[in-house]
């Protein structure tokens, strides 16, 4: 029999060759881009500081810096609200609202650009309206401001909401026993032991925005795109593979350093004991209802919007507009096949990929002779979210110029970027899995992979089928990496709706609409079927 | 449980062989275009032209021409495609000095062209890069007409023209070379520079600054980066028969650019496709395409004495005069000049 140690390695071994492969070996390709020994470059490399000197570089990375943090700010003001009405008080429908926070995780990018256009477009409900007030939002950062939000708020508010109910009913008793006020009784009880995690969710609320591509190259314009942006355009238009390579690893540095936080504070956030959490009462009086009102209300306003925005524009244009014939188009009946076969292959290599590398940090952890080992694959998982999609892309671009066009690259990619939420789902369930079943049952004579067959992976299906659900949501709205590394006869869904948005005419917005309420739909029917109903409120994937 | 998990891996994998049999079990290989995002022909003749080579087309688009030419240039160790169509002279000498394009010899390069191109690009079309104005708005307002891109400067002309940005639109660099060609340097990114100060307006590319920011469109700028052909365009799919443009063409020194596009042999394209890469070649060049072009991109045909279909004969002008640059552009210095724009009008 295998020592668990051996086991640990052999199982290892899969998705670190894949993570060397498709991510570190880019990624130091990159670097030597930056550095100047690069052979693809048209013209050379930016000095290593002249970034800070150029001015028009400059905004572009402080303006990357500055939107993020402002998305931070933004949320927590709106979120921590919204979470103590809903960690507190008890209302019909609060288990639905949980629910459906969920819901901007699995939305595409590119839909939810498309939905804030929708909604505060020049031509959208709000927007236009506005417009001819003389309000122009597409020249103001405000969009792409509330496009993070869409995605981020629930994250903060999911936070809240966990760390809210971790607090310690009797410690709270006590202070409002002791005469402090009520918000007194936040302030100095509640707001230090749920601070910590709250300031972990803003990490990767910062994280997204920064290293964010899709919304910033829609949404941005001219004067308000992030760095990711420029970096793309380097690339695709200027072809200043140089400059690009100096900006995207300045990039990293400065994500690697918000991860490096965020890892610091994850590991300060104690597993919590046994608390006795405060109970939900029943809201009182008017200010109360007021207040459940207001917090639903901004989840409407600021998550929900943009999507119901979506839903009607595209129903309009199929009903009275030109959103009809695309449906039949052949060009959209490749695009659908594309993405559905793409998300199918990035699926099942990211599935296997995640089960292998939470197996490994399982068997890491029994072999109990490498502690920082452990550790540190656990950490390996986290990799794909602090490079973003643009730099590993163009990592890729750069490193395999005889595979750039090959299925092999696009879907290893896609996977690489889905493969962490399956392994960060799994590891999590496994934690909490007692060792002693696996035990029994190698005790009775099972060999390790009936035990895996048929007593733990049943037992942590549930995780796994909510890891494998944001995977498919992830490959399927993938964007960045398509954008650099697909065929053009390999357009999928995200492809052809950014494509639609740059031709002319009101029929092709019209069908840009139309083709992201099918994604939306496909992201939603992904997740239904994987993640299926579900007893408990599910966890935050981040 | 489980059950669901062998079923939903056994589906995932067999996609994935379908996919892979799919790749291999074609025979004869399509012939793969590359073309830039406009680029359209009516449907029966690509048809006829299937038909009569016995060829499949797969027509890829690739973006706006300078995207696809990145395209090319970054996928050359195994290009996407056998033939590439839409590189302008703009864009011809970044395609030559990346060694992207092989040579081709057929009859249509032994005819006489409207206009040239340089080595292994074979012209197809051109067109003029011009502004247009909204002629509704400048007579609602009594405004005159611009007769100078000076006058564009002055207060009463504030906020009324739209660009795109030369870094990411063909349109927006052949304008930006054109106020170079005509204005000398010095002088085009002095105006340049005023034009910033007095509220010109840049986008991304062509269609944003037309469709949606042109005052004919809805939008607030009643000047527009566009082309020499739009007016008749307007014409040709205005929901009611009208007679006369709404729009029209300025030209003003310093403000009119030609664009010339092409189709080229890919390097290292498929060998099987060659013989039907050159045929699409000559195809390009013959009559029906080069009539059927008129009113699909717009653009003039390059075959020497080619007939004009109507509408282009009466509302798409040809520009009496206009400038051109003095030496043929460089790569390095397009790249100077596109660095300085950027760092005149938007840094």
């Amino acid at each position: 029999m295998k020592t668990p140690r051996l086991t640990a390695r052999s199982l290892a071994l899969v998705p670190l060759v894949f993570l060397v492969v498709l991510l570190a070996a880019p990624v130091v390709r990159l670097l030597a881009e930056g550095f100047g020994s690069g052979d693809l470059g048209t013209s050379g490399p930016l000095p290593w500081l002249a970034l800070w000197q150029d001015d028009y570089l400059r905004w572009r990375v402080v303006w990357s810096l500055l939107q993020a943090a402002v998305t931070c700010v933004l949320a927590l003001l709106l979120g921590l609200p919204v979470a103590w009405v809903l960690a507190r008080r008890e209302f019909a429908g609060r288990a639905l609202v949980l629910r459906l926070l969920m819901l901007p995780f699995v939305v595409p990018t590119l839909v939810a650009a498309l939905g804030v256009l929708a909604l505060w477009g020049p031509r959208g409900w709000l927007g236009a309206p506005l417009a001819e007030a003389g309000w122009r939002l597409d020249e103001t950062p405000w969009l792409l401001l509330y496009g993070n939000l869409f995605f981020n708020l629930c994250l903060v508010v999911r936070a809240g909401v966990d760390a809210l109910e971790q607090v310690s009913a009797p410690r709270v008793a006590a202070a409002r026993t002791l005469g402090a006020t009520p918000w007194r009784a936040f302030w100095r009880v509640e707001w230090p032991a749920i601070a910590p995690w709250l300031a972990s969710a803003l990490c990767l609320v910062f994280l997204y925005c920064f290293s964010g591509f899709g919304l910033a190259l829609i949404l941005g314009g001219q004067r308000y795109a992030t760095v990711e942006v420029e970096i793309y355009t380097l690339v695709a238009h200027e072809l200043e593979l140089g400059q690009a390579g100096v900006l995207a690893v300045w990039m990293l540095g400065l994500t690697g350093a918000v991860a490096l936080a965020y890892a610091w504070l994850e590991k300060r956030l104690a597993a919590p004991g046994r608390v006795i959490p405060m109970a939900r009462q029943r809201p009182t009086g008017s200010a109360q209802w007021f207040a459940v009102w207001a917090a639903v209300g901004v989840l409407v306003l600021v998550c929900a919007a943009p999507l119901l925005a979506i839903g009607l524009q595209a129903g309009r244009a199929l009903l009275v507009g030109q959103g009809l014939d695309v449906l039949t188009e052949t060009e959209t009946l490749t695009a659908l096949w594309n993405t559905l076969r793409f998300s199918a292959m990035a699926l099942a290599l990211a599935t296997g990929l995640g089960l292998t590398h939470a197996l490994a940090v399982r068997a890491f952890d029994a072999s109990g002779s490498s502690q920082g080992g452990a550790l540190a694959w656990r950490a390996a998982a986290y990799l794909p979210f602090v490079v973003s999609p643009v730099t590993v892309a163009f990592g890729l671009l750069l490193l395999y110029p005889s595979w750039t066009a090959s299925l092999a690259l696009l879907i290893g990619a896609y996977a690489l970027l889905a493969y962490p939420f399956v392994a960060k789902s799994l590891t999590a369930a496994l934690d909490n899995l007692p060792e002693s079943y696996a035990q029994a049952a190698a005790t009775l004579g099972a060999r390790p992979v009936r035990v895996l067959w048929r007593v733990t992976l049943p037992l942590v299906s549930q995780a796994l089928r909510r890891g494998m659900a944001f995977a498919a949501a992830t490959a399927l709205g993938e964007f960045a990496v398509t954008l650099f590394l697909s065929r053009p006869e390999w357009a999928t869904l995200t492809q052809l709706i950014y494509a639609r948005l740059g031709r002319p005419g009101a029929a092709n917005l019209d069908a840009a609409l139309v083709l992201a309420c099918v994604l939306m739909a496909l992201a939603l029917l992904a997740f239904t079927l994987i993640e299926g109903p579900s007893k408990k409120d599910p966890a935050v994937h981040a | 449980m489980q059950r669901r998990f062998l079923f939903s891996a056994l589906v995932s994998a067999s996609l994935m062989c379908a996919g892979m049999v799919s790749a291999v079990a074609q025979t004869k290989p399509p012939l793969r275009v590359l073309a830039h995002g406009s680029f359209d022909l009516p449907k029966p003749l690509l048809a006829q032209f299937e038909k009569d080579a016995g060829v499949k087309l797969q027509i890829v688009k690739a973006g706006d021409a300078g995207e696809m030419v990145n395209k090319l240039i970054l996928t050359r160790a195994q290009p996407i495609a056998d033939v590439v169509f839409g590189i302008d002279n703009t864009l011809a000498l970044r395609a030559q000095s990346a060694g992207v394009l092989d040579a081709y010899s057929g009859a249509a390069t032994q005819r006489a062209a409207a206009t040239g191109l340089p080595e292994n690009l074979v012209p197809v079309d051109y067109g003029y890069v011009n502004l247009n104005i909204d002629k509704a708005w400048f007579a609602d307002k009594k405004l005159a007409l611009p007769t100078s891109l000076a006058d564009l400067t002055k207060p009463a002309y504030a906020k009324l023209l739209v660009v795109q940005n030369p870094a990411t639109s063909s349109p927006g660099q052949a304008f930006m070379l054109a106020t170079v060609a005509g204005l000398g340097e010095e002088a085009a990114f002095d105006w340049w520079k005023q034009m910033r100060a007095n509220g010109v307006k840049v986008v991304k590319g062509w269609s944003e600054a037309y469709y949606t920011e042109f005052s004919r469109n809805g939008g607030a700028y009643p000047i527009v980066v566009s082309y020499t052909s739009s007016p008749a365009a307007e014409v040709f799919y205005s929901k009611e028969k009208i007679t006369e443009a709404p729009t029209a063409n300025l030209f003003l020194k310093g403000g009119v650019f030609r664009q010339v596009e092409g189709v080229a042999m890919v390097k290292g394209g498929n060998p099987a496709a060659r013989e039907a890469a050159g045929r699409f070649i000559e195809f390009l060049r013959s009559a029906p395409v080069q009539e059927g072009l008129q009113t699909t991109m717009w653009v003039f045909p390059a075959e020497a004495g080619a007939p004009r279909v109507d509408v282009i004969k009466q509302h798409a002008a040809e520009p009496s005069t206009f400038d051109e640059l003095k030496a043929p552009l460089t790569e390095a210095q397009s790249k100077a000049w596109l660095q300085r724009w950027t760092k005149t009008v938007l840094k």
